[in-house]
């Protein structure tokens, strides 16, 4: 009995194979992505508040989507939100183009300090968030006092300051996150083959020429398919941000993602949420796909 | 001698001083961003009143009270009382007792730190183990909508944590999955599926069809040959890929916060709750950072080969 399951088991058909093989997999993603992403939508036309139970579930049409597309504290968070992701963006580009450029100059050491350098990406951002709480501390945290002993700026409070706060967020995540760009560029850079170069010496173009004609347009696609990583990453920030700033103060670095959890966990307006979370989804799908469609015609040329 | 060896130096080359230029700019980047990292462990040894010291304290006499905070919890006492007790048996009630406490009972960190390893093993051995065998049907086999597929796997990604965590909550309220370990491992498997099927299809996709198909002609069934051929071949995949697997499940925090309180919280949430007398007790956060984060170093360091390719879900091979 138990050796015909077992020779049914070794022998059988590839098609049978490819179904048992891929089932858990879809399975599992119907089960805990794909009925919860359905049961978003479905609450966000509905009155239901998850905190109060056995109240009958209404119907209530677009009224969220309206609420939330003519609410100005939305926008305000939006505005926030992209004025996180395009200075992030910028920063780690710039630094993570210029550290691979450097790093593959292919001294003595650079691996090592590759891994150095690395290191910050593969942490816990809630942790780092912690952490750099104490950092930013206007008396006992060492940030302050770095920035002070370059350029004396009198007293100051990184997170408490209405100006300040968006640039905390954004200086912890250029930390965190420049050393992947770096990486990606790096791919690029080594990817590009030597041949390249030995041509362009024998025509005798000069090293900006080279940089220009050779270097650059090998690295951009890395680059740019580091930018839409990270850009869909930090749309959906919280984790790092959360622990930070807790989206204060006031609202001010109330990123989509807290306001989200705001509203979902703290009111409990979960039609509202859902409805905003689809938002969100909408919005990162169709700028992730105009993206990769821009990012392709590039390739192309 | 030296000026011969200049011009038969290959164009392609750097020059050596724009290589030490280079050196020492990236060495200069590499040592402020080691700022915080070394400023986490040296906290984790300073006493509490030296880690809120003002000006800020570089070098401070060693001291465990961070660690002895994070492993116990204390009370505070009267003077007269601690005046009754017996002296101090232990080095660590000793520093308790310098302080005016007595320590009360071990604290939660070595519960959470339980939590983490549990939750954070099981999600990686199922995500690796559903993984590996999705990867290579979709590497081997012609799957009907399979490039829909393996789209729809990514795009699971893309959906906010904190959007998917309503109904999940309302979902595992329901069948009493909340505050679960059961229900954290099957919701960080998932999360890590698409990772683990994409990175390991990369991996299997590049065995050459060739090994089973020559094992296979020899009497192997493919069964047979995806366990004795595929899969010793994957191995280093499998492994590099079941430790992001493990890194991610480790440093998740938008989920653990949101579906966890007490039973199945892991350290992401829990860390940030340290408090002491007046606010976060800093030396123990950063004992409890030093510690979470040392297997992710360690980790690192391992991994530093496939980092890329496990960060960009396989888009890019090194």
């Amino acid at each position: 009995m138990l050796k015909t399951i077992n020779n049914k088991l070794i022998n059988m058909s590839d098609r049978t194979m490819a179904w048992l093989f891929t089932l858990p997999t879809i399975i599992l993603l119907l089960f805990i992505n794909i009925y919860p992403l359905i049961w978003t939508v479905y609450l966000s036309f509905t009155n239901y508040k998850a905190n109060r139970r056995g109240v009958e579930i209404a119907w209530v049409g677009l009224k969220w989507y309206e609420k939330i597309l003519t609410n100005e504290d939305v926008w305000l968070n939006l505005q926030a939100t992209a004025h996180f992701l395009f200075w992030t963006i910028f920063f780690q580009a710039l630094l993570g183009l210029t550290l691979a450029l450097l790093l593959d100059k292919k001294f003595k050491g650079h691996e090592i300090l590759t891994t150095i350098v690395v290191l910050p990406m593969m942490l816990s951002p809630a942790v780092v968030g912690v952490f750099w709480k104490y950092i930013y501390q206007p008396q006992a945290g060492l940030f302050n006092h770095i920035v002070n002993a370059i350029y004396n700026f009198g007293e100051f409070t990184m997170i408490g300051d209405v100006s300040l706060a968006p640039w905390s967020i954004i200086i912890v995540d250029t930390w965190m996150w420049t050393p992947f760009v770096m990486l990606m560029c790096l791919a690029g850079l080594r990817s590009i083959p030597d041949y390249l170069y030995e041509a362009a010496e024998i025509d005798r173009a000069s090293k900006w020429q080279q940089f220009l004609h050779i270097t650059l347009p090998s690295v951009l696609p890395f680059l740019m398919l580091a930018v839409l990583l990270r850009g869909i990453e930090n749309f959906k920030m919280f984790d790092l941000v959360n622990e930070l700033t807790g989206g204060g103060p006031g609202s001010i670095t109330e990123l989509a993602s807290i306001h989200l959890k705001r509203a979902a966990f703290e009111k409990w307006r979960t039609g509202y949420s859902s409805a905003f979370a689809v938002i969100l989804f909408v919005t990162v799908l169709g700028a992730g796909n105009i993206y990769v469609k821009l990012l392709n015609k590039l390739k192309e040329k | 001698m030296s000026a011969s060896r200049d011009t038969t130096r290959s164009p392609l080359e750097p020059s050596a001083t724009s290589r030490r230029i280079a050196a020492f700019l990236i060495i200069l980047y590499a040592s402020i961003a080691f700022i915080p990292m070394v400023l986490i462990v040296s906290t984790a040894f300073k006493s509490v009143t030296d880690a809120i010291s003002y000006p800020p304290k570089i070098i401070s006499e060693p001291s465990l009270e961070g660690f002895v905070n994070l492993f116990t919890q204390r009370t505070r006492q009267s003077a007269e009382y601690l005046e009754t007790l017996p002296p101090p048996e232990t080095w660590y009630e000793e520093i308790v007792r310098k302080r005016q406490m007595v320590i009360a009972g071990p604290s939660r960190f070595i519960q959470r730190f339980v939590n983490s390893i549990i939750i954070g093993f099981g999600a990686t051995f199922f995500s690796v183990f559903f993984g590996t065998i999705a990867a290579y049907a979709f590497s081997r086999f012609r799957i009907p909508l399979k490039d829909d597929l393996l789209f729809f796997v990514l795009s699971t990604r893309m959906f906010p944590p904190i959007a998917a965590a309503v109904p999940i909550f309302l979902m595992y309220r329901k069948l009493g999955l909340s505050d679960s370990h059961l229900g954290m491992i099957m919701l960080y498997t998932v999360v890590n599926l698409s990772l683990s099927v994409w990175l390991l299809k990369g991996f299997i996709d590049e065995i050459p069809r060739e090994y089973e198909d020559a094992a296979m002609v020899d009497g192997y069934s493919r069964m047979s040959a995806f366990f004795k051929i595929i899969l010793p071949q994957a191995a280093t995949g499998i492994a590099a890929t079941a430790i992001f697997c493990l890194i991610f499940a480790w440093n998740e925090y938008a989920f653990a916060i949101l579906l966890t309180f007490r039973e199945a919280q892991t350290l992401p949430p829990f860390i940030p709750t340290i408090i002491g007398e007046g606010g976060l007790d800093w030396p123990a956060i950063s004992a409890a950072t030093m510690i979470f984060l040392l297997p992710v170093v360690v980790f690192t360091i391992i991994l530093r080969k496939h980092l890329l390719r496990g960060i960009t879900f396989g888009a890019v091979k090194r």
